[in-house]
């Protein structure tokens, strides 16, 4: 019965209660849909890390990633590729020349990071050569060639088979510089990565370099992502002479982020239901005012007061409870359209690192999550309410026109 | 030793204020079972003070009030609704119903407090709607009724928990005449016939009329004891 009355009370003010549900409703579709932004973008900026930047665990000599000493350079690298494509869950790992350099065209030079790799194995772990927009990705090519991004053709004025002269530091420090061609554009959607990296193949840059064995750098790409931490562990307890650290702690900005995301998805969420719960409370205050006479005379006829509470806390609670999952069915489609179709930003958040085109994403977890907040905000809003309904004095409240 | 259903002893309001005032004084009342009573006086004279203190709605500033031998004056909040719930029957000037509910759920509603079991609450439920006339407008709602039909779904409310006694506070102040004369005819039948003890506070003289014992207040005082 309690449940019944509960109910026909909500609906005694149609429109304010349709008014407060929808409140309910698009407040929680927007706190949802905020979140699934920003977790859909972090979540590609945290693949794309992965993908191009860090892969999921790296190998270097101690001191390599601060100084990027050409010294530096793990000569045994081939046997721990293969040792560690041994592990099932090794996707795929790629050696790594590395030298900051510089290029140069006919029009600028300019600082950049030149990559010497081996290209079928860089692409088991970067996939960059899906990413070539513009010529091939080494296939083919001749002497020297150079795989660029579009954003590096762009500020130094070239396209394919323009010549670049890169300049690196060799094994003695001398400062040697080689021609190459550019044979391939890349676009990866991620601007300050194209921006900072230009590809050579392995055998070229080692020639410049003087390094007759060895790389600077091997990344290994996992199909697990969590395997990260532990196999990074692993493989440091086994080659305590070299650092060998997952994404998270190479890319230790990422961490901070992700970190600080989660509190800020909590805090936009919270704000909203702060709002939300407030407009509830509001509501459900009205409500209690104006029926100070028959709240007066159930309990005069004995209704006990933990039923009066009981009573507008089932009111708030299903008011919220129509709302709430409206909300989260109306985000669920939102979220799940534009995690398909992509919401696209232009170019300003390309040249921060991260994707111009944002597919919101939210996990079940999320939505579970915001679920249990909603439902706490109802119990939370219900109280006050339900505490004026119990502090009132039976007689007085009858007398109430 | 006479058992009373209600007995007052010395029974006092007062409401404190720059000047007190004195709502009941020293009012010493006792009814007995099956009585057809009615409280009378002028306005202000003390009689819904009287009556809410007899129905543990208002507590007294002093002096006692007991229900079949239990005193009512040391319980707490709580143990008065739940007194009052099994033990006391209210009818009020403006009916109170609760606006949700139909005709049967109003009357239903107590003795779901009561945690009667479903069958024995729709018998009851129909046979007091029955005695009251409403049968037919089980389920209407409140707004649906007449003022004279609300107030009869109040009486059968009332007698649903099957109380010690009923207080009726004005009950016909709000119905045209032929209203609040099927309802005192339905009210006198249940005292008859049933033996349910009726208390009301009127001013009208309909109700005092059919009462078979008049107790007359006038500034807080009994000043009358009058059986008929």
């Amino acid at each position: 019965m309690l449940l019944k009355i509960a109910w026909r009370n909500i609906w005694r003010n149609r429109t304010r209660s349709i008014v407060v549900i929808t409140a309910i409703a698009i407040g929680l579709l927007a706190g949802v849909f905020a979140s699934a932004f920003m977790q859909g973008m972090m979540r590609q900026k945290i693949e794309s890390v992965i993908k191009l930047e860090m892969s999921d665990f790296q190998f270097h000599r101690p001191q390599f990633t601060d100084e990027f000493l050409t010294s530096l350079y793990i000569p045994n690298a081939d046997q721990i590729m293969v040792e560690v494509e041994q592990e099932p869950t090794v996707a795929g790992t790629s050696g790594r020349l590395i030298s900051m350099g510089m290029v140069g065209s006919a029009r600028r030079s300019g600082a950049i990071r030149i990559m010497g790799i081996d290209p079928a194995k860089e692409a088991l772990v970067t996939g960059l050569n899906e990413k070539v927009v513009d010529g091939t990705w080494f296939e083919g090519a001749s002497r020297n060639p150079l795989v660029i991004s579009r954003k590096v053709a762009e500020k130094y004025g070239v396209d394919l088979k323009s010549k670049l002269v890169l300049t690196v530091q060799d094994l003695d420090g001398e400062i040697i510089a080689g021609a190459f061609r550019v044979v391939g554009i890349f676009d990866t959607g991620n601007g300050m990565f194209d921006e900072m990296n230009i590809y050579v193949r392995q055998d070229d840059l080692r020639a410049l370099m003087r390094i007759e064995a060895g790389v600077h750098e091997i990344a290994v790409s996992l199909t697990d992502h969590d395997m990260a931490e532990p196999l990074a562990a692993k493989y440091r307890a086994a080659h305590p002479e070299l650092e060998v650290l997952p994404w998270l702690d190479l890319a230790t900005g990422m961490r901070y982020m992700i970190e600080t995301m989660d509190v800020y998805l909590y805090f936009i969420v919270g704000i909203i239901l702060v709002a939300l719960l407030f407009s509830i409370l509001n509501t459900m205050l009205m409500a209690v005012l104006e029926r100070v006479r028959e709240i007066g005379v159930l309990m005069a006829v004995g209704m006990a007061k933990r039923k009066v509470f009981g009573m507008i806390l089932f009111e708030t609670v299903m008011l919220t409870m129509i709302g709430g999952p409206l909300g989260l069915l109306l985000s669920w489609g939102m979220v799940s359209y534009f995690g398909q179709v992509g919401i696209d930003l232009g170019g300003a958040y390309n040249d921060l690192g991260f994707a111009s085109i944002v597919y919101p994403y939210l996990d079940i977890r999320s939505y579970f999550e915001v679920a249990i907040m909603v439902a706490v905000m109802a119990v939370i809003a219900a109280v006050y309410p339900a505490r004026k309904a119990l502090k009132l004095i039976p007689v007085e409240a009858i007398r109430t026109q | 030793m006479t058992n009373y259903v209600i007995e007052t002893k010395s029974l006092t309001k007062t409401y404190e204020g720059i000047v007190p005032v004195y709502a009941v004084r020293g009012a010493d009342v006792t009814i007995e079972d099956n009585e057809f009573t009615a409280i009378i006086g002028p306005s202000g004279s003390g009689k819904t003070t009287l009556l809410n203190m007899i129905g543990g709605l208002d507590r007294p500033t002093s002096g006692s009030v007991k229900v079949n031998g239990h005193e009512l004056t040391g319980k707490t909040d709580s143990e008065l609704i739940d007194f009052r719930l099994k033990h006391i029957g209210f009818v009020f000037q403006s009916y109170n119903l609760i606006p949700v509910l139909t005709a049967k759920e109003n009357t239903e509603f107590i003795m779901l407090l009561q945690k009667i079991p479903k069958a024995q609450r729709d018998a009851r439920v129909e046979q007091l709607l029955g005695e009251v006339g409403l049968a037919d407008k089980m389920d209407k709602r409140p707004t649906e009724l007449s003022g004279g039909q609300q107030q009869r779904v109040a009486v059968a409310r009332a007698l649903a928990s099957k109380p010690d006694f009923v207080l009726a506070d004005e009950p016909t102040a709000n119905l045209d005449s032929a209203s609040a004369s099927n309802l005192l005819d339905i009210m006198a039948r249940l005292n008859k016939e049933e033996g349910i003890t009726f208390i009301f506070s009127t001013h009208d003289q309909r109700v005092i009329d059919r009462a078979r014992r008049v107790i007359t207040l006038e500034d807080g005082v009994v000043v009358r004891d009058e059986r008929r």
